[in-house]
């Protein structure tokens, strides 16, 4: 079930990704092109088999798993600088890329890096399930949920405003389904309370973040490129 | 907020016996999938019967006086109040007649008012009637929650019954609001031919500028709130799309 919900995130992401190609080649928005690019990866990473192999190249000791986070990191902010401005929250985007948002972003990175090598880290296991449990491990990837969900919040206000506004039906839809990803993100932070016969809800609950964010940034696209269409009709 | 089914069915029958319900459809423009389901659901919609009355040159407002719900319609007609005509006057329309009435012009046509209703006109009839307190009765007696009267107003419509109850709780005629909601229209309402020209003739020059300066203020409010959304909708396109 997961599995297949992994894989079907990282499809649509790579769908997303190519449908961006043309308009990256004529120069137009490439960042999002960037961006989609960055979110299947950071899937592609987090998949057994994918993650495997790159862990491999990378000499069989997880460091795979480190670059995902820090991948994620800047995923993060990207979306997160790119998504404050859309939606016009000034107090946001100065929370992710003010003084403020860089110290937290520069401490969750320092921090992550810090207990990584502070654990024995040997033999590739994605998502690092088979190292041995310790309060290192809970803290790296309680830091791992922390800024993505930190992120999530700061977007939340404005893109509420947004989908209670009077805009397209589509752009609304599009921004609420962002919006549940985002969401489900800042639910990710109580994962250690999730008892552990119910563990599988934690990767339904990331894929779903993923799928949603994703397919809420497409459907932004997608109600742009209707609404253009429409109006050249009418003319 | 409809006509129940059996009793528009005997009205039909009594005004077109020998007319199938395609025909009915096919003569008044009504969809004929639109009326079944109308029908079926029991729930016969007003704007359907005005349609359907108009295309058998039948009065439509007399048409839904015949109905139970609409029986504050029968009887002696009551003429609207000055402030009524007005205020089912166009914005554009008032602003002419402040320019006609203040810097008069040889060989210039006489201002035609445009036909009812207009852009903000179900707004202007429940201001015109409101002595401060209508919401509340309105609420009171409909049950209504404030904030869902603003939205009708806000989209210049006004379902039929709630327009009824308004214009009781204004203590107004009962056609009123049928008029700025658009259902009927003033001649079908027995408003008489240029009573809102009438009526504006008989403000005083500073009623009726003022009256206008109120008007364009509430258009520009709601202007920049359009601009200011289309920005907001832009933004998020030029920045995401």
């Amino acid at each position: 079930m997961t599995t297949v919900l992994a894989w079907a995130t990282l499809s649509i992401c790579l769908i997303l990704t190519a449908i961006r190609i043309p308009s990256a080649v004529r120069g137009e928005n490439r960042m999002m092109f960037v961006l989609f690019a960055l979110i299947s990866l950071d899937i592609l990473l987090s998949i057994e088999e994918p993650y495997l192999l790159i862990d491999g190249w990378l000499g069989n000791f997880n460091l795979g798993n480190l670059l995902l986070r820090f991948m994620l990191y800047g995923t993060f902010l990207l979306m997160g600088i790119k998504v404050a401005r859309a939606f016009g929250s000034a107090s946001g985007e100065r929370a992710i890329r003010g003084p403020v948002g860089l110290a937290v972003l520069g401490a969750t990175g320092v921090l992550t890096a810090f207990f990584f090598f502070s654990m024995d880290t040997r033999d590739s296991t994605v998502g690092l399930n088979d190292l041995d449990q310790g309060p290192a491990l809970d803290l790296y990837a309680a830091l791992g949920r922390f800024y993505p969900g930190y992120v999530a919040v700061c977007l939340i206000p404005g893109i509420w405003r947004s989908v209670r506004g009077s805009g397209p039906v589509l752009l609304r839809a599009a921004s609420a389904t962002l919006l549940l990803g985002l969401a489900l993100l800042t639910v990710s932070q109580v994962f250690p309370l999730i008892p552990l016969s119910n563990t599988w809800l934690r990767p339904l609950i990331n894929y779903s973040a993923a799928l949603a964010t994703a397919l809420g940034l497409g459907g932004i696209w997608l109600s742009k490129t209707v609404a253009r269409r429409t109006s050249r009709t009418v003319i | 907020m409809s006509l129940p089914s059996k009793a528009f069915q005997r009205w039909l029958h009594g005004i077109a016996p020998n007319t199938s319900t395609a025909d009915v459809c096919r003569f008044s423009g009504v969809k004929r999938t639109t009326l079944a389901q109308q029908l079926v659901r029991g729930k016969v919609a007003e704007s359907s019967l005005v349609s359907i009355s108009r295309a058998f040159d039948m009065n439509p407002f007399d048409a839904l006086a015949q109905f139970e719900a609409y029986a504050a319609l029968r009887g002696t007609p009551v003429p609207p109040t000055d402030a009524e005509l007005v205020s089912q006057v166009s914005t554009m329309d008032l602003l002419r007649a402040v320019v006609e009435r203040e810097e008069p012009r040889e060989g210039v046509a006489p201002l035609v008012l445009a036909e009812t209703p207009h852009a903000s006109s179900v707004r202007n009839w429940v201001d015109a009637i409101d002595d401060g307190e209508l919401r509340h009765r309105v609420s009171d007696a409909t049950g209504i929650a404030p904030q869902n009267f603003s939205a009708h107003l806000t989209a210049n419509r006004l379902p039929p019954e709630l327009a009824l109850a308004t214009s009781r709780a204004g203590g107004v005629g009962p056609a009123g609001g049928l008029v700025a909601s658009g259902l009927v229209t003033e001649a079908e309402a027995g408003w008489r031919p240029g009573a809102r020209r009438d009526a504006l003739d008989r403000m005083t020059e500073g009623e009726l500028a003022l009256l206008a300066g109120e008007r364009l203020q509430a258009l520009g409010k709601a202007l920049r709130r359009h601009e200011h959304e289309l920005d907001h909708t832009n933004r998020i396109w030029e920045n995401l799309g």
